[in-house]
């Protein structure tokens, strides 16, 4: 995704070296994506859930 | 001891065939402070950099080349970011790139070598209409 658009950074993060990110973020399962700090997607998703998901307007995250 | 057997070597050795551009592994570790896992993904980038001659590894202090550090946005270390033809791939990972994480770390290598975005034109055009700064942030654990 990050290499499709220049605005799109991303982060694989190793939850156990850096717990204090994953206390911030409440990562009580593994994968776990977070979107600018609003908008979190647990789990793995096929592609086109996890592009819609993560499109979703800011905010309306469950 | 490598962390690669030779089997694991000759299977990547295939998969990164493909690669034509050069790819620059930026490893940002710590030397005081810092935790083993830097030791490891050293090690961990330095063998992957030995299937391919276009993939080099270039090594960075996370003190003390603060300009690179802002320039790619690192945070934390031990770090990696992934440049294809020096070209920054917005490509970042974080901890020893080991268990699973090496496995999206392959595939990181791969894209910025080829250039092949695996994913279907659905999602590069639904991609296309995004117009501000988007942190994807992907937690996950070696095992």
């Amino acid at each position: 995704m990050a290499y499709a658009n220049p605005h799109i950074t991303a982060d694989a993060v190793d939850a156990q070296e850096f717990m204090e990110l994953t206390r911030r973020y409440r990562v009580t399962g593994v994968p776990k994506t977070v979107i600018n700090d609003s908008i979190e997607i647990l789990g793995g998703l096929p592609e086109a859930d996890f592009i819609a998901a993560a499109l979703q307007p800011e905010g309306d995250a469950s | 001891m490598p962390l690669l057997s030779p089997q694991d070597r000759q299977t990547l050795t295939q998969h990164l065939a493909p690669i034509t551009k050069s790819v620059d592994l930026l490893l940002f570790t710590q030397t005081f402070g810092g935790t083993e896992s830097g030791l490891v993904a050293k090690q961990v980038l330095d063998e992957v950099a030995s299937l391919h001659e276009k993939i080099s590894v270039v090594e960075k202090n996370f003190v003390l080349d603060t300009e690179d550090k802002a320039k790619y946005g690192v945070d934390k270390a031990p770090a990696v970011v992934v440049l294809g033809d020096g070209q920054d791939t917005r490509i970042r990972m974080y901890g020893a790139n080991t268990g699973y994480e090496f496995v999206s770390l392959v595939e990181a290598v791969l894209l910025a070598g080829t250039g092949n975005l695996e994913l279907e034109p659905e999602s590069v055009a639904a991609l296309a209409a995004v117009d501000k700064p988007m942190r994807i942030q992907v937690f996950s654990t070696p095992t």
